[in-house]
């Protein structure tokens, strides 16, 4: 028995006299950018087009031999991390990315859900963080590390209203959204602010709200058309717009429906068919007739991996393409993670006319982007057509 | 010994056996005593280590991070967790087992609280060390304490009650959102409730009154799910309360106050380690008395017999309302404390998916057992995130894990044992 426990205390010792002998990795001459995505859960069509744009930039710098940085080339490393579309899941991924990994940046979270608490986090840990989808403003609000690659609502709302009052001269408008989800919710409430500003009180003759997965709008479609409004905006996703304009349709509404961003999906002309053809939306840019840049992501996008990217993935990939301009405009790579992560902060928040390719974007005192927004046609071949250009 | 299989197979059981010879009279005190070396080691020489074996930092959760990242790092994962985990708790967990077991011995006899009290501050010095290696960790832990609390109390209700309740998530959103309505609005500075009404000093010192308050509301609206649904039982009682989860959510997305499906955040930074510990330990403390006491006998009762129960003069509508309340209490509870971890929360949180996360958790662990439910709670918490570099593929191996237990073990992993403390602590003597 004795021999036995000495004979178990010895490596002991032998490990410990080591473990103190040895001494740490050198500085890391690698760049790790975090990126925070929905791969599994109720979006994981948003987490594969951030996975992708990811990699494709992160295949992009490889091919130049790495991130050039004050004349030094820095391999850059990628990691990405899944938070099953979760807000605890959110938080945890970036903890981990940021003590962890620690990434000098993170790209993410997509939805305002989890952008709101990944935040918090982010700003504590002073990471900067870009959300590329996130549209709530408490993202980035009092929060001076967290910015986001996307216009705001408050700043769509009078964008869809405008359009439609240059562009038809409409008076009657009838809104039609999910009360239960942030985002339509909150896009409906300053479309409606911002119509009534321009036609006067009362001019939305219909506001009816459904809740998240209903299928069925029948009752609320009626109720608009008894209302004798002239367009109907519906900020929905992809696979309510298509029940929506269809069962508006079989009711007989022939008058223009307009949509917002979240209908700027692939599977949005898939669901839907022919009768999403000729509508309107809002969006951050248009995939087809694209020209330079855009055209050049759209296609190797679509060469990589099949299907023309929504706009996540050309937000994710501009958000990359900021994260890669201030760290180049930081100037040097101490190796402090602490300085480094201040100095990409600070090159960030100096971005101006960055040259995206969802339009030139200047960060506010926020952190939000002051951008460009794109209204697009559905055009009789089910694509997104560039119509007209609407700058704050 | 007899050799039945092949010479291998027996070499195996013979360490197995050998093994659990060498290690049956070490007490929980002297584990406790291993615990604590091994994370005092890893806080000394754990980056050392971690570094001599070209790893390129501590692995944070027993290396299976790293091993699913990286599979070549395999061995040196291996060994790290073996010199500074394994080794280490067991070397001092054996040569401690004498005095260790004198001390339980003596200290059982002079006082069982303070013998209690001694075990869980040394628990919670093995816990606090291990997380202050990464503030992952500490997340990872407090939410997993979190959890501990959830899991126990709808065990209550699944396990001890027998009937299948599936309104916790509704409970959780309760407390989450009182407790946090309690602290935004009396603390902090907020855009939705105005000007803090007390200085932010006092705060972490009410902060228990927020919980409790939480754990109130929710008992609450356990009393409005139990009042109309306790004249059914089985698959009635699960549908009435899913609907009830379902009228929350709705109810949390439609009250603009609260932010309606933006959710509130800002949450001030209060339930730190030694909070949710503390509170993690009153949860358990008060279930296991609570379930062992004779409204926990009569519940039983009501599973295994509702109408011989009633026979036998136990009042069963105001048992199982009671337990009903009881259980929703503590999901409140967990809510705000939740709330305070994550620091926002928002409607869609508490839905059918954390539904069935806690359900898995009760039972995975096992029914009618504070064991299983502290088992099964931390075990899918932390495989779910030691598993988290599988991405999709995660959500292969949890559901192939649960469907292996359901096979092998129907009623959960530890189901039907009683959680005695003083057996767990008492000293444990080899008899000669």
């Amino acid at each position: 028995m004795k021999t036995k426990t000495v004979a178990m205390i010895i490596p002991i010792f032998l490990i410990l006299g080591l473990a103190l002998v040895a001494c740490g990795p050198e500085a890391p001459k690698t760049i790790k950018v975090g990126v925070n995505a929905p791969i599994t859960g109720d979006i994981p069509k948003v987490g594969e087009g951030s996975k992708f744009a990811a990699q494709m930039w992160l295949a992009d710098v490889n091919a130049a031999g790495g991130l050039d940085v004050g004349g030094k080339k820095y391999k850059v490393e990628l990691v990405i991390e899944d938070n099953e579309s979760k807000a605890e899941s959110a938080v945890k991924a970036n903890t981990k990315m940021i003590t962890e990994d620690e990434v000098l940046v993170i790209v993410g979270p997509q939805s305002s859900k989890q952008a709101v608490p990944a935040g918090e986090v982010a700003n504590n840990y002073a990471t900067p963080m870009i959300s590329p989808w996130s549209t709530n403003p408490a993202t980035t609000q009092d929060r001076p590390f967290v910015f986001r690659a996307c216009f705001l609502d408050p700043f769509q709302g009078p964008v869809v209203a405008n359009f439609v009052k240059d562009e038809f001269g409409f008076t009657k408008a009838a809104v039609l959204y999910d009360v239960a989800s942030d985002y339509p919710k909150g896009l409906a409430e300053f479309f409606k602010a911002a119509w009534e500003e321009l036609n006067g009180p009362g001019s939305v003759v219909s506001y009816e709200s459904f809740t998240t997965k209903d299928a069925d709008f029948s009752s609320q479609l009626t109720n608009i058309i008894n209302s004798g409004a002239e367009f109907i905006f519906t900020p929905q996703y992809y696979n309510e717009v298509a029940l929506i304009v269809q069962q508006a349709h079989q009711l007989g509404w022939d008058k223009p429906i307009v949509g917002s961003d979240s209908w700027g999906s692939a599977e949005t002309v898939q669901l839907c068919g022919k009768d999403c053809y000729g509508l309107f939306f809002s969006t951050h840019y248009a995939a087809a007739g694209a020209k330079g840049a855009t055209k050049e992501f759209i296609d190797r996008y679509n060469k990589e991996h099949g299907y023309i990217p929504d706009d996540v993935g050309a937000l994710t990939w501009d958000a990359l393409g900021l994260v890669q301009q201030a760290i180049q405009d930081c100037g040097a790579i101490t190796g402090d993670i602490k300085k480094d992560r201040q100095c990409v902060r600070d090159s960030l928040a100096r971005v101006k006319q960055f040259d995206g390719i969802t339009g030139q974007m200047t960060f506010n005192e926020t952190g939000d982007p002051e951008k460009c927004a794109v209204i697009v046609r559905i055009s009789e071949q089910g694509e997104f057509e560039f119509y007209k250009s609407v700058c704050p | 010994m007899e050799a039945t299989g092949s010479p291998q197979i027996a070499a195996k059981i013979g360490i197995r056996n050998r093994l659990r010879e060498f290690f049956s009279d070490v007490p929980i005190l002297g584990w406790l005593a291993g615990a604590v070396a091994a994370v005092l080691l890893e806080q000394l020489i754990g980056l050392r280590l971690a570094w001599l074996l070209g790893l390129p930092k501590i692995p944070v959760l027993f290396g299976f991070t790293i091993i699913l990242k990286k599979p070549v790092l395999m061995p040196s994962a291996m060994v790290y967790v073996l010199l500074i985990y394994a080794l280490p708790l067991g070397i001092v967990a054996r040569l401690c087992a004498a005095p260790a077991n004198r001390l339980a011995g003596k200290l059982i006899d002079v006082s069982m609280p303070g013998a209690v009290l001694l075990h869980l501050l040394l628990l919670y010095a093995v816990l606090h060390i291990w997380a202050s290696i990464s503030d992952y960790r500490y997340l990872t832990l407090n939410l997993t304490l979190i959890f501990v609390i959830v899991t126990l109390s709808l065990n209550v209700i699944n396990g001890y009650m027998g009937d299948f309740s599936c309104s916790h998530p509704g409970f959780i959103a309760l407390g989450a959102y009182t407790s946090s309505v309690f602290s935004l609005g009396l603390f902090a500075n907020d855009t939705m409730f105005g000007e803090a009404l007390l200085p932010a000093v006092l705060g972490p010192f009410l902060f228990p009154i927020g919980l409790v308050l939480g754990g109130f509301v929710a008992a609450l609206g356990a009393l409005v799910v139990a009042i109309p649904s306790f004249r059914t039982r089985g698959d009635y009682l699960a549908i009435i309360s899913l609907a009830f989860m379902f009228i929350v959510k709705s109810l949390f997305e439609n009250l603009e106050f609260v932010g309606g499906p933006r959710g509130l955040a800002g949450q001030p930074n209060w339930a730190n380690l030694p909070t949710v510990f503390i509170w993690t330990v009153v949860c358990i403390w008060v279930i296991n008395n609570f379930v062992r006491s004779t409204i926990g006998k009569a519940l039983n009762a009501v599973r295994d017999e509702e109408t011989a129960a009633n026979a036998m003069t136990v009042n069963t509508r105001r048992t199982k309302i009671l337990a009903f309340m009881f259980a929703a209490f503590w999901a409140g509870v967990a809510g705000g404390l939740f709330a305070h971890v994550i620091r926002y929360v928002n409607p869609a949180m508490f839905g059918i998916q954390q539904l069935a996360e806690v359900l898995a958790m009760v039972y995975f662990g096992g029914l009618n057992s504070v064991y299983g439910s502290i088992v099964g709670a931390l075990s899918l918490n932390l495989l779910s995130e030691m598993l988290r570099p599988l991405e999709l593929f995660k959500w292969i191996v949890i559901p192939l894990l649960l469907i292996l237990v359901m096979i092998f073990r129907p009623t959960g992993l530890i189901a039907f044992k009683e959680f005695n403390v003083k057996k767990v602590i008492q000293p444990k003597r080899k008899e000669v």
